[in-house]
């Protein structure tokens, strides 16, 4: 894809990935992709949340796959097909190193999950945990996954809570204040992180549910996770404190079905 | 009638004959002398706002339905869905006092609503005789919704809508016991069920039930609705603080949404 049609925050985004890449995700991605399926910062056990459909035989896309940990979990339960799309090279290389290693033929993409170039109506799951669901715009990546998908397909995606997002200060961690309007929500420029600036995005639940309907979609399921109780400190994802997270949800899981 | 007999013989639990007392108090305080005006309203308007339906179209038609609404306090929004063209509204209470206004409410409009003095959690009426179950600030938020969603889907029809406005989750969690909503978070949204609060004037304790979205999201998809739509609400940029209900300033309002709106069809 050319680079000028990539937006600035998908540029900024990069940048700070491919930092987060060499500090973190590369040399974590083997442990991840051995493990089988968990979710979000707390690594919750699928087992104790069971919010996956039965993926065999179905076509899925991982929209901001980073390191593909997830997709690769995805293949090993059955799925046909796991198509990566992510804009971070840096993320590509470990994924494609991890994919040589583990031999699950998943293939990858380098691509804005915003605008991916691949023929419409072409998978029955497209799935974003951390990805899109956060690094890309609502208004823009939702729509593609509808695009991408057939009809009956699912999209699934984990990303934070409505609730961290309004505690989460432009500096520090997470708090027990209000600090953000809920009004209007949609963009955040960050630069408090070591890795260098970011934008990621958040529309309320309502806003989400509204833009899910609007694009074609019946909203299936959604859920809050909570840290389990025996869970400390993440030590690379540390704006999101355990004792935080076990009183309220750091994250969410939506699940809705094109129409 | 035998069915009646039994239910006379159960007892009311104990947070209903505590809601019952303070909702005796804020009738004499507050919504008997309200009701004329909101059953005269001509717009439909939602929650201490009043946001208009006509901006936020959430409503579905209810010409020739079948409407309950389960803690319908004086009722002022089952005339509103009467005059919209509802077939038959049944208003179901458990405060004499609320009823007695709704009724006198109802001679005086000639809307001909019907009125039952019942928990919403154990409605003394036939299985699958509604399209419409509804509550605006009623069993949404004073019945233990363990007990009054599985009833409203016992008394709805397969196809029929269920369709309910509460407190934002957001809002629990940032209010205190004693004191308006804040903004912080001051109770934790794990295990959240109900709280009893201690009420401003009246003196009373009064119990309030509110499980979080996810939980909210869960029970209605396990008792056999598929959730259709989910609102917030903010205050309009032009609220003020409302007179009676003051527990929510108007300036938190206009950044966070403290009340919501959920849409769902029976299977």
């Amino acid at each position: 894809m050319p680079e000028q049609a990539l937006p600035d925050y998908a540029l900024r985004n990069r940048a700070k990935w491919t930092v987060s890449n060499a500090r973190y995700t590369a040399g974590r991605a083997r442990e991840s992709w051995a493990k089988d399926v968990h979710w979000g910062v707390w690594h919750v056990p699928e087992a104790d949340v069971q919010a996956l459909p039965d993926v065999s035989g179905l076509d899925v896309i991982e929209l901001g796959c980073g390191t593909a940990y997830f997709g690769a979990w995805l293949k090993r339960r059955g799925a046909r097909r796991v198509v990566g799309v992510d804009i971070t090279p840096a993320q590509l290389a470990t994924a494609r190193e991890m994919n040589l290693e583990f031999g699950l033929g998943l293939e990858f993409i380098e691509a804005n999950a915003e605008n991916v170039p691949l023929p419409a109506a072409s998978f029955d799951l497209a799935f974003s945990e951390y990805g899109a669901s956060i690094w890309c715009d609502p208004y823009l990546w939702i729509a593609e996954a509808a695009r991408l998908l057939r009809r009956g397909g699912q999209l699934m995606f984990l990303r934070g809570s409505t609730l961290q997002v309004l505690c989460s200060p432009d500096v520090g961690n997470v708090g027990t204040a209000l600090v953000r309007p809920q009004k209007g929500m949609r963009r955040f420029d960050w630069t408090d992180d070591e890795d260098g600036p970011s934008t990621d995005f958040h529309i309320s639940g309502s806003e989400m549910f509204q833009l899910l309907l609007k694009t074609g979609f019946d909203v299936v399921d959604f859920r809050e996770i909570f840290a389990p109780e025996a869970a400390v400190d993440h030590p690379y994802y540390s704006y999101l404190p355990a004792e935080w997270a076990k009183r309220w949800p750091g994250e969410e899981i939506w699940r809705a079905r094109k129409r | 009638m035998p069915e009646k007999k039994k239910k006379k013989a159960t007892t009311l639990p104990g947070y209903v004959v505590r809601n019952r007392a303070s909702w005796t108090v804020s009738n004499a305080e507050y919504t008997a002398g309200s009701a004329h005006d909101s059953w005269a309203a001509k717009r439909i308007t939602w929650g201490v706002w009043k946001v208009p339906e006509d901006e936020i179209k959430v409503l579905p038609d209810v010409r020739g339905l079948d409407v309950i609404e389960l803690g319908c306090g004086t009722a002022y929004f089952g005339a509103w869905l009467k005059k919209r063209g509802a077939r038959r509204v049944v208003g179901v209470d458990i405060t004499p006092a609320q009823l007695a206004t709704a009724r006198e409410m109802n001679t005086e409009f000639g809307l001909e609503l019907e009125f039952i003095e019942a928990n919403a959690e154990a409605v003394p009426l036939p299985s699958a005789s509604f399209d419409l179950a509804f509550s605006e600030y009623g069993a949404s938020i004073w019945c233990d919704p363990y007990l009054w969603i599985p009833e409203a889907a016992r008394l709805l029809r397969p196809g029929g809508e269920l369709l309910f406005m509460r407190n934002s989750t957001l809002e629990i969690l940032c209010s205190p016991d004693d004191a308006v909503v804040g903004e912080k978070l001051i109770r934790p949204q794990k295990g959240m069920h109900h709280n009893t609060w201690q009420d401003e004037e009246g003196g009373g304790k009064s119990t309030v039930f509110h499980i979080s979205g996810s939980e909210q999201f869960k029970l209605l998809r396990d008792t056999g609705f598929e959730v259709t739509d989910f609102r917030e609400i903010f205050a309009p940029v032009n609220a003020v603080d409302h007179p009676y209900y003051k527990w929510t300033p108007v300036e938190w309002a206009r950044k966070w949404p403290n009340e919501e709106i959920w849409r769902a069809r029976k299977r």
